[in-house]
């Protein structure tokens, strides 16, 4: 099944366009230990803020780093924030969703309670209050990232347990005296697994930004480990000068969240039953 | 089919936006600057000199301030009892002559005949007084007060003189005094100093007068006839509140501003590069009165070792930090004082480059790599601390180049750049941290009492790094009772070879202050003298034919 929606969405064109994406940026972020021109940590005095040449391809930063190894590993670290801090805001969402929308009752009012308080507060400010008392990290960031951004996989999971709970293959398994596990894990969660992973996918887009927005404050990834945001924030000072400090991390950035986005607008297209044309 | 209509609408517009916007592209480019700012032009007294501030002072009563926001302007407003001259020499700027006792406790000082407020009151030995009763008024709270509050008696004999005595001679008096402003007794006595009117409505007796000051926008000060000191050449200053570097940058290209302070990058690359900056743009660099540190924890272990510190000194590249940082504008100390001046003591060398010296320090103080993981470590421990700095550009490079040498020698080091506030209030003034980059900034006279003094360390104070060392301590309470210059010059001298050897902190470079100043203004000293390019900014002019129309976008923006 999931073979057959994978290859509908991909005949989608501008899905298939983000997996390229992703799939080159993934690709150039694994191998950057070995395509990098240089050690992206190799400070060289005598050539700072150097313009892009066919020696440095993106140029040099202002300790003389050569800034397209230092983009390749920055990559790595992105795409590791993004993947992981949505790994874990799914995890919470699924179990949190999955316990209000299967027992409902008064727990499900005190998770979606919960819920609606995490989601009135804005989560950028919230990320940046909790970073402000950790030691910021990528692992921190991470987390943080994660445990602030469950909440619509939460609501999606519920919404989805809800009406499933309500089909005839599920009413025929609990008459058949299925158990609330077999339930869950063998009918109601794969079922509800497609809308979860389109929302996933959108969801690391939204962490690649927020990494990136969190470094360029100064509160990401810390030097002199490169991620695109602290690349960016060293290019702010000298924009109209040393521009291919800002250019390339933005663009970065850009195509990066771009083909996440489309990708998982295509999944979503693909899976949803009303854009089928059976 | 609405949206059809529109469009028919509009499409008779397009021809007009297009002119429009070809006249506003020709615009950008039809005003060439013809200007030759590098011909002689004879001295003239007119025109308007534009600053650029990155923060609105709080107010214009410096003592209450406590900030440069605020004493960069009221510094043209008010005067002190005494100033430094070019080379600075301590001279009187209300005072004629000063006198000190035979037992150099108490100082006498005769005030010029004739001085007159801006408002044309007389200015009298009683608003010193005033000025001194308020500084040291539990009620001002003022950060300056510690200095003055060692006068144990103020008189005024008769109008022209002011007579302090302290308890025991205290050899930073006269400095403290070049740092008063002195304020009107007739307009403040029985207000509130925090809340008085006077602070955005000030009267003055110096060069300059307020004339208007719009919140958020700017401040305008202009030529006070009856300053004591007699005319300044400049009639009108005005100060812009410009929050943003770069937007400051940007003002000084688009001629919006006369001058800024600059980075180094801005300095030898970004208007070099331009030769229409250069063209209109002059350059000043001057060796400032502040240092950059990496300075230790001293109450964490190891930093307690002085093979510790000393090994970290030497594998530490200072000539690579002012090269790569300060794109060479900067220079090697040695001692905590300005090079070149009287305090700084030539004798002193620099600690060298050297890491294989640091290795063999740290193996005498037990560091060794026992488990061959590239990092050296001590009873099982590896050698690893966290340096932490301000969200300074400067700060943070100079951390990474010091991360990576240590790393050279086996040392372990994480960096961590903060915000300004919680850099103070959570790390420093707790003592919460194993190493910090971080700067000072130091006044004139060479009493540093209150950064190395061992009674200095209580939470707040300036001595964060808890530094203890009783020569040190006896050093500096005799470099505060010395009025004799030469034997003064010694014991700061002997203080900094104390404190080099010592290490508890590791200077890493005195950088320059960069400026840039617009070529119409003149009578600027270059090279700098020890006082700085500012010091004779009464002097400067503005010939008529270099000054901006007045009539442009900022006297539009100013009203």
């Amino acid at each position: 099944m999931n073979k057959s929606i994978f290859r509908k969405a991909l005949s989608n064109p501008l899905a298939l366009i983000g997996f390229i994406i992703i799939v080159s940026v993934f690709i150039l972020a694994m191998l950057a230990p070995v395509i990098s021109p240089f050690d992206p940590n190799n400070i060289d005095v005598k050539a700072i803020l150097l313009a892009p040449s066919w020696q440095h391809w993106m140029g040099t930063d202002g300790l003389g780093r050569d800034v397209l190894s230092r983009m390749l590993h920055g990559g790595r670290i992105s795409l590791l924030v993004g993947l992981v801090a949505v790994g874990i805001a799914t995890a919470i969402g699924i179990v949190l969703g999955a316990i209000a929308g299967y027992y409902r009752g008064w727990i499900d009012t005190l998770i979606m309670r919960l819920v609606d308080v995490m989601l009135s507060i804005p989560s950028f400010f919230l990320i940046l209050a909790v970073i402000a008392f950790l030691t910021p990290s990528i692992w921190n960031i991470m987390v943080v990232i994660g445990l602030t951004s469950w909440m619509s996989v939460t609501r999606l999971v519920r919404a989805e347990f809800l009406s499933l709970s309500g089909r005839e293959f599920v009413l025929a398994s609990r008459t058949l005296g299925a158990k609330d596990a077999r339930l869950i894990f063998t009918h109601l969660l794969p079922n509800s697994l497609t809308p979860i992973i389109v929302s996933a996918v959108l969801g690391v887009a939204g962490a690649v930004l927020m990494e990136s927005g969190l470094s360029f404050l100064g509160l990401g990834v810390q030097a002199p480990q490169a991620s695109w945001g602290n690349i960016l924030t060293d290019g702010k000072e000298y924009i109209q000068f040393a521009w291919w400090l800002s250019l390339f991390p933005g663009l970065a950035i850009l195509i990066t969240v771009l083909g996440y986005n489309l990708l998982g607008e295509g999944l979503r297209d693909a899976l949803d039953p009303r854009s089928n044309n059976k | 089919m609405v949206q059809n209509i529109r469009l028919n609408r509009l499409l008779p517009l397009l021809p007009i936006y297009v002119v429009c916007i070809s006249a506003l592209l020709s615009c950008g480019k039809s005003v060439e600057d013809t200007t030759d700012y590098n011909k002689q032009y004879p001295t003239e007294a007119g025109g308007t000199l534009i600053d650029a501030s990155t923060a609105e002072p709080s107010g214009l009563i410096s003592m209450v301030a406590g900030e440069s926001a605020s004493s960069a302007i009221s510094s043209h407003i008010f005067n002190s009892l005494l100033k430094y001259d070019k080379n600075l020499d301590l001279e009187g700027e209300l005072v004629e002559n000063w006198q000190i006792s035979s037992d150099h406790k108490t100082i006498t000082f005769k005030l010029k005949p004739n001085l007159k407020w801006a408002d044309g009151k007389p200015l009298t030995s009683a608003d010193v007084l005033f000025t001194w009763k308020l500084v040291t008024d539990e009620k001002t709270r003022s950060p300056y007060a510690s200095d003055y509050q060692l006068v144990k008696k103020a008189t005024t004999p008769d109008a022209l003189t002011f007579s302090v005595t302290y308890d025991q001679a205290y050899a930073p008096a006269l400095d403290s005094w070049a740092g008063l402003q002195i304020l009107p007794k007739h307009l403040l006595e029985n207000q509130d100093i925090h809340t008085t009117a006077f602070a955005r409505n000030p009267v003055g007796s110096h060069y300059y007068k307020l004339d208007s000051w719009t919140h958020g926008e700017n401040l305008k000060l202009s030529r006070n006839p009856t300053s004591v000191l007699g005319a300044a050449k400049i009639d009108k200053l005005v100060t812009r509140i410009i929050p943003d570097n770069s937007a400051q940058f940007l003002e000084l290209m688009a001629d919006n501003i006369d001058l800024m302070a600059l980075d180094p990058i801005k300095y030898s690359r970004i208007i070099p590069a331009r030769p229409e900056l250069q063209k209109k743009l002059a350059l000043y660099k001057e060796l400032g009165n502040s240092y950059t540190y990496l300075g230790f924890n001293l109450k964490h272990k190891p930093f307690d070792d002085i093979r510790v510190r000393k090994a970290i000194n030497y594998a530490i590249d200072k000539q690579e930090i002012i090269d790569g940082v300060y794109l060479g504008l900067g220079i090697n100390i040695a001692s905590p004082y300005k090079p070149g001046t009287r305090w700084s003591n030539p004798d002193l060398q620099p600690y060298s480059y050297d890491p294989n010296k640091a290795k063999t320090l740290l193996k005498e103080a037990g560091f060794i790599d026992s488990d061959g993981d590239g990092i050296l470590d001590r009873d099982g421990k590896p050698f690893s601390f966290e340096i932490i700095t301000n969200q300074n550009k400067e700060r943070e490079k100079s951390a990474v180049l010091i991360q990576r040498r240590l790393k050279d020698i086996g040392i372990d080091v994480q960096i961590r750049a903060i915000e300004w506030a919680s850099f103070i209030s959570r790390f420093i003034k707790t003592g919460d941290f194993d190493a910090v980059v971080l700067g000072w900034s130091l006044g004139l006279d060479p009493d540093q009492f209150s950064i190395w003094h061992s009674s200095q360390n209580q939470p707040g104070q300036f001595n964060f790094i808890g530094y203890n060392n009783p020569q040190i301590d006896q050093l500096l309470e005799q470099g505060r009772l010395e009025m004799d210059i030469d034997k003064r010059t010694k014991i700061y001298h002997e203080f900094a070879k104390v404190l080099l050897e010592d290490s508890p902190i590791i200077y890493l470079s005195a950088g320059y202050g960069l400026s840039a100043i617009h070529k119409r203004v003149k009578g600027i000293d270059s090279p700098a003298p020890p006082a700085g390019i500012g010091y004779n900014s009464h002097e400067w002019y503005i010939p008529s034919p270099l000054r901006r129309i007045e009539t442009g976008r900022n006297e539009i923006s100013a009203n």
